[in-house]
Formats: C-alpha cells, sequence, structure tokens
C-alpha cells in the first residue's frame, strides 16, 4: 500500500465516528427546533411524532426567548460559571505558588490536595448538601448548634449575661432553598477543580526562568514584585486555559444542580433543556442550539489558543 | 530588607504549616465521609459521636442489600473498562498516523476533533434518547460503552498525539527499511516504546468513563445502570441513612481517587491538550 493513502485509512475509523457522533444528533436537535414536536398532546396528537408537517420556522425560537425561565437561565448560568472561575483561579495561584517550594511532607499535601478532582460529580454533590451543608443534622447544622450552646452559656453567665444583646442566636443556612442553593453548587465545585487549576499553575510554575529571578532578587526586588511581574505574566497562558477548560465543563454542569435543588429557582441552560424536555422537545432543541452557541463562543477562543501550541 | 529575613522565617515555619492547613481542609470532606461510613447510621447524626465513636463495618457488609452495590458496580467496571478499551483501539492507529505521517490536514483535523468536544451534551441528549429507543438499545451496555467512548475520543487522540509525537522519527523509519509492515510498527516498535503514554492515556480514560455522570444517569434505567446513576438516586437521605451512604459513595469513589493518585502529571497533559508543560 503506498506511503499517503494508509495514514488516511489509520485515521478513517476516528474520524468517522466522531463525524457521525457530531452530524446525526446535531442534526435532529437542528430539525426538532424548527417544528412542533411534544412528547403528550390530548388536543393536538398529530404533533406527538416529529414530522415535516408540522413545521413551526422560529416558533419554537420566540417561545423559548420570551419565556422567563431562559433570561433566568442564562443570568445563573454565567453567575454560576463566573463565580467558580474566579474562585478556582485565585485560590489555584495562591495555592500552587504556596506549595511550589519544597517543604516537609509535600509530596503528601500534593496527593490530599489533588484528591477531590477524582470524586465523581454525583457523590461530591450528595456528600456535601447531606453531610456538611445540611442545616440540621450535616456538620454546618452541628457547628451552629454549638454555637449557640456556647452562646446560651455566656448569656447565663453573672456578669457577661448582663451584655445579653451581645449574645446573638445564630440561624442555620439551608441551601436547597431558592436563593441559596447556586452558592451550594459554587462550593462544591470549587472545591473539586481548585485541584484542578493548582495542577496546572504549579506545572507551568516549574518551568518558569529561575535565572530571571535570581537576577530580579539582586536587583532588590521584593517578593511581590517578583510574584507580580515574572510569575503572574509567566502563568497568563495557563490561567487563560484554566478559565476556557473550565468554562466549557461547567457551562454543561447539571448533576450537582439536580441533586442540590432539582432546579429550584436555580436553573442553568443545561437544566432548562431538561425542563423542555419533559413535554416539549421542540422548546428543548431551541434551547440546545442556543447552548451550542454560548459553548462555541468559548470554544473558539479556547481552540485559537491551543492551536498555536499545536504542531511545535 | 526587613521583607527577606520575613520571607525566610516564613518558607522555614509558615509555608509548612499553611500548607499542610490547605491540603487537610481539601481532604477533609473525603475523610469525613470515610469516617461516616464506620458509624451506625443512628450515630452518624448525634453530636456527640462526630469523632468518637465505635466502629462498625456493617454499612460496607450490607452495601448489597441496602443497594444492590455490586450490580452497579459492575456495570461501572464493565462500561468502562470496554469503552477504555475500544477508544484505545480506535485512538491508537490515529494518533500513529497524524504523529509519524502528518499531511496538510492534520492539524485542522485535531483541531475539529478537539472541537466536538465542546458540543454540549444537553443540547443533543433528546435526539440520542430517541435513536437508541429506535434501534432498542436503549439501557444497554453498548449504548454506555459507545457514548463514552465516543465522548473521551478526542481527549484520547490528543494525549496519544502529544506522546507520540516525542518519538524520534528515525526509530519508526528504521523498521520501515527493515521491512516490516505497518501494524508491525505500531505492534513492535511504537508500543513498547510508547507504552506509559498509551498507559496513562488509558488511566485517566478509565477515570472519566467511571465518573461520567450525565449521558449514563440519562440513558440507563436498571440495566445498564452505573454508580453514577446508584448515587443520583439516593440523592436525598433526610439524613436517616447518612452511614450507608457514606459506605456506598467510598466504595464508588475510593478506587478513582487512588488511581488519580498516580496519574497527576498525565492529568495535566491530557486536559490542556499539551498546551501546558
Amino acid at each position: 500500500m503506498s506511503d499517503r493513502k494508509l495514514p488516511r485509512l489509520l485515521q478513517t475509523p476516528a474520524v468517522l465516528l466522531l463525524l457521525v457522533w457530531m452530524l446525526i444528533p446535531l442534526g435532529m436537535t437542528l430539525y426538532f427546533s424548527f417544528i412542533r414536536y411534544v412528547l403528550n398532546s390530548l388536543r393536538r396528537p398529530e404533533w406527538t411524532s416529529p414530522s415535516l408537517s408540522n413545521w413551526r420556522g422560529f416558533g419554537n425560537y420566540e417561545f423559548v426567548l420570551k419565556s422567563k425561565d431562559f433570561v433566568l437561565a442564562i443570568q445563573n448560568s454565567l453567575f454560576i460559571v463566573c463565580s467558580i472561575l474566579f474562585l478556582t483561579v485565585i485560590l489555584g495561584i495562591l495555592i500552587a505558588v504556596l506549595i511550589n517550594k519544597t517543604f516537609p511532607g509535600q509530596g503528601i499535601v500534593r496527593v490530599l490536595l489533588i484528591s477531590p478532582f477524582f470524586v465523581m460529580p454525583a457523590v461530591n454533590a450528595v456528600l456535601w448538601i447531606n453531610m456538611i451543608l445540611d442545616p440540621v443534622l450535616g456538620l454546618q447544622g452541628i457547628a451552629v448548634a454549638g454555637i449557640n450552646d456556647i452562646l446560651d452559656g455566656l448569656r447565663q453567665m453573672p456578669l457577661l449575661g448582663g451584655f445579653s444583646s451581645l449574645w446573638p442566636e445564630f440561624e442555620p443556612i439551608s441551601f436547597r432553598a431558592t436563593q441559596t442553593s447556586a452558592i451550594a453548587v459554587i462550593m462544591m465545585v470549587t472545591w473539586q477543580w481548585t485541584p484542578f487549576a493548582v495542577l496546572i499553575f504549579m506545572t507551568s510554575l516549574q518551568s518558569e526562568d529561575q535565572q530571571q529571578k535570581e537576577a530580579a532578587i539582586l536587583d532588590g526586588a521584593g517578593t511581590w514584585s517578583q510574584f507580580r511581574f515574572l510569575t503572574l505574566p509567566h502563568l497568563g497562558r495557563p490561567i487563560a486555559i484554566v478559565v476556557m477548560i473550565q468554562a466549557i465543563f461547567h457551562l454543561s454542569l447539571y448533576a450537582e444542580i439536580e441533586i442540590v435543588s432539582r432546579g429550584n429557582g436555580n436553573k442553568n441552560l443545561p437544566y432548562l433543556i431538561g425542563e423542555f424536555a419533559n413535554n416539549n422537545i421542540g422548546a428543548a432543541s431551541a434551547t440546545g442550539i442556543f447552548a451550542v452557541i454560548l459553548a462555541n463562543i468559548v470554544a473558539i477562543f479556547l481552540l485559537r489558543m491551543v492551536g498555536k501550541t499545536l504542531m511545535e | 530588607m526587613a521583607i527577606v529575613a520575613q520571607s525566610s522565617k516564613f518558607s522555614s515555619y509558615g509555608r509548612p504549616v499553611l500548607a499542610w492547613g490547605v491540603g487537610l481542609l481539601f481532604f477533609f470532606p473525603i475523610f469525613w465521609m470515610v469516617l461516616t461510613s464506620f458509624k451506625t447510621d443512628a450515630d452518624a447524626v448525634k453530636p456527640e459521636y462526630l469523632f468518637f465513636f465505635t466502629p462498625t463495618l456493617d454499612n460496607y457488609l450490607n452495601m448489597t442489600d441496602n443497594y444492590d452495590y455490586w450490580r452497579f458496580a459492575r456495570n461501572s467496571v464493565i462500561t468502562s473498562v470496554s469503552a477504555t478499551l475500544f477508544t484505545l483501539f480506535v485512538s491508537v492507529p490515529a494518533a500513529y498516523a497524524m504523529a509519524f505521517n502528518p499531511t496538510r490536514a492534520t492539524k485542522d483535523v485535531l483541531m475539529w476533533m478537539l472541537s466536538t468536544k465542546m458540543l454540549p451534551a444537553a443540547a443533543v441528549l433528546y435526539p440520542m434518547i430517541f435513536l437508541a429507543k429506535g434501534i432498542g438499545l436503549y439501557d444497554t451496555h453498548i449504548l454506555i460503552i459507545t457514548v463514552l467512548s465516543l465522548i473521551n475520543l478526542p481527549i484520547a487522540i490528543w494525549m496519544l498525539f502529544t506522546y507520540f509525537k516525542e518519538i524520534p522519527k528515525d526509530i519508526i523509519e528504521a523498521g520501515k527499511m527493515d521491512g516490516v509492515n505497518t501494524w508491525g510498527e505500531i505492534k513492535e516498535i511504537l508500543v513498547p516504546l510508547a507504552w506509559g503514554g498509551i498507559a496513562s492515556t488509558a488511566l485517566l480514560i478509565f477515570i472519566f468513563c467511571w465518573n461520567e455522570a450525565y449521558w449514563t444517569v440519562r440513558l440507563t434505567t436498571i440495566d445498564a445502570a452505573t454508580l453514577s446513576k446508584l448515587i443520583e438516586g439516593n440523592r436525598a437521605p433526610e439524613g436517616l441513612f447518612f452511614g450507608r451512604l457514606s459506605a456506598v459513595s467510598t466504595a464508588a469513589v475510593g478506587p478513582i481517587v487512588v488511581l488519580g493518585w498516580f496519574c497527576q502529571k498525565q492529568l495535566v497533559q491530557g486536559l490542556t491538550f499539551g498546551a501546558v508543560k
């Protein structure tokens, strides 16, 4: 076989598989987004199977854009993703710089730190919302009850008790509620993904130019200016990559939201799609197309970054 | 100069203490889950038994009765192992061709493969359910293996590509001179040389398959349901079953966390597509 044909042949299975995987479901989503298609309808049974005769044009898109939940879901998606990105990048840099120098037990600390990243998302969410954040039986509830007991004791004391207005009663927070469930999701995902940021920043710090650093120290640069003018610029690229990879993953966050609150007041785009898909497949598909567009905006930037280093 | 003096003091005392503090803080939720798994369900919610209690193995011994754990674990093993093997089977030849016989299109093909990874799963879930039910594959191992393979294929090809690129072309060329055919090249020369890279790719793909929680939950009901599905189904025990739920969670994530410790380095390479070194 000739030298040119064979390489192509070896790639063909992979390319074909991915092509089918991309085109067929996405094509169907696109098709469903332009027709009336519901799972149950007593009034219009003809809508319950996909057919071109139920063409709706951009009707599904209009319906989705007009629904109040859509704006909410976009806002919430962005709020959750941005909060997680902000926290993981800041924490990641701080921790990476902290543990990058040798100290006793560095290897063990690394292992402890990276562990959360390998916990499956379903376990992560169940563990946090029940065992840790539950307002009564979780650690949060137990801690708040303990603090209140101590404050109660202070109130009973002969002299200090007189200042009873100083000893407030604390209320545990329910993280399954509408306003707080997004916070719980942000907490658990930040816990899981900070290790990822730390790992990448550490890898990058190890390739930092040490001679340049020594020269800066000789010139009398303090710790802060070394960090500000040498380390931070060196981390620019890894930061961009951490931000974009996480954005891709977190835009499709689902398990955590489902487990924490069943989307109670805290829907993101994938969750809204799931809700529409309970009956209105047309609207779910139109929302899906919006999600694809949103992901692509992020993806273009990421691909450009990665593409630059490719083939080097 | 005061800053320098301070920073050296920080290096010898402050840094280790702070670093250990952060490490333990991040590990604490996992530690807590493991600790709770040795408490009875009743003890698990009593403040007086927070750290001191009579440990019991009952939660682990009763995992089969309580949750039918082994059935889900078996499905997780079958789907993750098969998907990992299938992914390697497709990706090793592809990455081999791209690394050693690149064409002008190779770069674009690689970028395109990566872009398939960015398709939001929720956007194509319903068509997948529709198709799977249509051809009678819904809730089968085959379906889950196929989906897991496809979502991990781009990552596998990228990782292998970055490993293979490091191998000197001359070695492969020398094999060609000796009249070895392509299959022989892969088997006799490439695989022994890139064994480490292939193994760590396999490990990482296996971890991703095991932890996957979107497709596996939504495309199964009973027959092919994995551990993700089991845990998701017990999301709100209302404090009644903290002990047993911790045990089954520990059993679900324990092996993977330990595996993860061994492939930290590969994780960086795999997840950043070789862009951070």
